[in-house]
């Protein structure tokens, strides 16, 4: 990489940390440092909670998938504004008007302790985790396409955000954010723009999309009703739809958010923004994905992205089967360029039966490239013993190493950094909230002055980054980034919804039934995860609707509750 | 497009937008699939 980008890398997270850091003078006591003294504009907020969401695996991984798959993975955000909508009426104005700094402390007021404990503790677990993960996921990426240790990326990703989440609370955190959203969304239209002026001269962007078309990379609908498929209209529309109510209603990286908002109507606000700009943003984040297939259809793609796995075969006991099989991948990209050129030719004339031919044509060569691809993959599995191997998560990365021109790869690179550091401050800020809050505060030393509870908190957030950073190293013995993330979620959001929607729909649940039906819901989550096929975004169904009937069951058996503050 | 207000048509303009993108969307696939 040229000097130029490196200085623009360190420009880029010398600066992030000196703009956090200048805004620790206004986190001098405790709702200053976790919810910004509940003073911050509705545009902030909604911006910080997208690029929250903006992680550097939606950078890494979303792109790829759009490389290797399309765009079939927007129907998982096609339930968000819906979502939205029905959390702005129901759970914000509970949480605002409760006062209170985590979600969890809510159910303490309407359930009981232990309630409150448990759920808050789940959070600890499953946000930990998730937060090695989304360090683990750009770590490992960059490791390879900037040739250092994985220790050192995850150490430069967490070590800054860590410092200025330490020390400047939720408004460095939020701040941070909005600068970070701008680069990533002026990175990904950069993006754009240079593929787009990579295609061949004779291949317009239309005729471009019809052949990413033929391959079925543009297919945004699947009506097909399919249980065990994660990526259709329904699991988008109705399962996809409990896992936002509980990511944006329970969870307390999302939640915090919107309580550091100055109003409900500006939280409302906030959480309107992603139910607009959502789906368009994921959209293109795929779509650069789709426009890198069609870059690589005409300009000559590696077999492996990785480089580092590359280079380990060519050097490896079966570098002649890997060499052999190279041989055969670049005479399939030559026929499959031929084929692509024949298809936006064909497309040009505008003759129906020629078209179809031509499209025939195509799909068939781009089945050959696939196959080889695949049987690549196979060797370098079999050949390293990494079963989980697959490299769509080097395709951008590497395109950007490869293709952007200097100055742009420094900003790219500095895009993905500020996608993982503005996803990992939040999650720091949250887990050190929880930590003090609903359990620091509430077990340990109950009556203290804020001062010492500032620095508790400081000292928590710079604890959960040590321990996401060793969460880190180990997460990326893991296979497939996007959804690990997910699925660690995904045992515990539907059932925490459910005690949620027992706590604010149902005036008659009680603490035993919210409790006992939390239990529940989570044994039945890990029997369907266990002993189905069922795909994971549906758990979060199972989960909130076993809570809500055994909740109401035993609450039933209860007796009646003679009052149930703050249920509608 | 979004500005802060409390007003419940707010609600109806997300949705009605939302109906829009998801039209526009299913239009992008058929149009360039077909």
């Amino acid at each position: 990489m040229h000097p130029i980008d490196w200085t623009i890398i360190a420009v880029y997270l010398t600066w992030i940390v000196w703009d956090g850091l200048r805004l620790t003078k206004r986190s001098h006591e405790l709702e200053g440092y976790f919810l910004a003294s509940r003073s911050l504009p509705w545009w902030a907020v909604g911006l910080s909670v997208m690029a929250t969401q903006l992680s550097a695996i939606t950078m890494i991984g979303t792109t790829g998938q759009g490389y290797a798959d399309g765009m079939r993975f927007l129907q998982f955000y096609y339930a968000l504004p819906l979502a939205m909508i029905v959390l702005s009426v129901t759970l914000v104005p509970f949480f605002r008007n409760a006062r209170v700094y985590t979600a969890y402390e809510y159910l303490e007021q309407r359930f009981d302790a232990k309630t409150r404990a448990f759920t808050s503790l789940l959070f600890l677990f499953s946000r930990s985790m998730s937060l090695g993960v989304v360090i683990s996921a750009p770590a490992v990426v960059l490791a390879v396409v900037l040739d250092v240790s994985v220790t050192n990326t995850a150490l430069l990703i967490a070590l800054p955000t860590a410092v200025y989440t330490m020390f400047g609370g939720m408004q460095a955190v939020t701040w941070t954010d909005v600068k970070q959203v701008v680069l990533i969304v002026f990175g990904l239209l950069a993006a754009i723009v240079v593929l787009v002026l990579g295609l061949p001269e004779e291949v317009s962007v239309p005729q471009a999309l019809r052949i990413a078309g033929a391959t079925g990379r543009l297919q945004t609908f699947d009506f097909s009703f399919d249980l065990t498929n994660q990526y259709t209209f329904w699991s988008g529309t109705i399962a996809a739809f409990f896992l936002f109510c509980s990511y944006f209603g329970t969870d307390q990286s999302q939640v915090q958010r919107y309580l550091g908002a100055k109003s409900v109507a500006a939280a409302r606000s906030s959480l309107m923004m992603s139910a607009y700009w959502k789906i368009p943003l994921q959209a293109l984040v795929l779509l650069v994905g789709v426009f890198m297939f069609l870059f690589y259809l005409f300009t000559p793609a590696p077999m492996l992205f990785n480089a580092v796995h590359d280079r380990e075969m060519r050097e490896g006991p079966r570098a002649a089967e890997y060499g052999a099989l190279e041989g055969r991948f670049v005479a399939a990209n030559q026929a499959r360029r031929a084929a692509g050129l024949a298809l936006a030719e064909a497309d040009a004339g505008g003759d129906a039966t020629g078209r179809a031919a031509a499209g025939g044509e195509f799909t068939s060569r781009e089945a050959d490239v696939r196959a080889i691809r695949g049987e690549a993959l196979s060797l370098v599995r079999e050949a390293t013993g990494d079963q989980s191997f697959n490299d769509v998560n080097y395709v951008f990365p590497t395109f950007i190493l490869t293709h952007m021109p200097v100055g742009l790869i420094g900003l790219l690179i500095a895009a993905i950094f500020a996608a993982a550091m503005s996803t990992i401050s939040a999650e720091m800020a949250s887990l050190s909230t929880a930590t003090v809050i609903d359990f620091y505060r509430r077990y340990a030393r109950k009556e203290a002055p804020d001062r010492h509870y500032l620095w508790i908190s400081r000292l928590a957030t710079g604890f959960w980054g040590l321990f996401a950073s060793g969460v880190a190293i180990w997460a990326s013995e893991l296979g497939s980034l996007i959804e690990v993330v997910n699925r660690f979620g995904s045992f515990f959001y539907g059932s925490i919804l459910g005690v949620f929607i027992l706590a604010v729909g149902f005036r008659q649940a009680t603490a035993n039934g919210a409790f006992v039906g939390l239990l529940a819901g989570m044994g039945a989550v890990a029997w369907a995860a266990s002993f189905t096929d069922v795909a994971f975004l549906w758990h979060n169904v199972i989960g909130a609707v076993v809570v809500v009937v055994v909740g109401l069951l035993v609450s039933a058996i209860e007796g009646p509750r003679s009052e149930a503050p703050g249920a509608i | 497009m979004t500005t802060e207000t409390d007003a419940p048509q707010h609600y109806g303009r997300v949705l009605i937008v939302w109906v829009v993108v998801l039209v526009a969307l299913y239009a992008f696939q058929e149009y360039f699939s077909s």
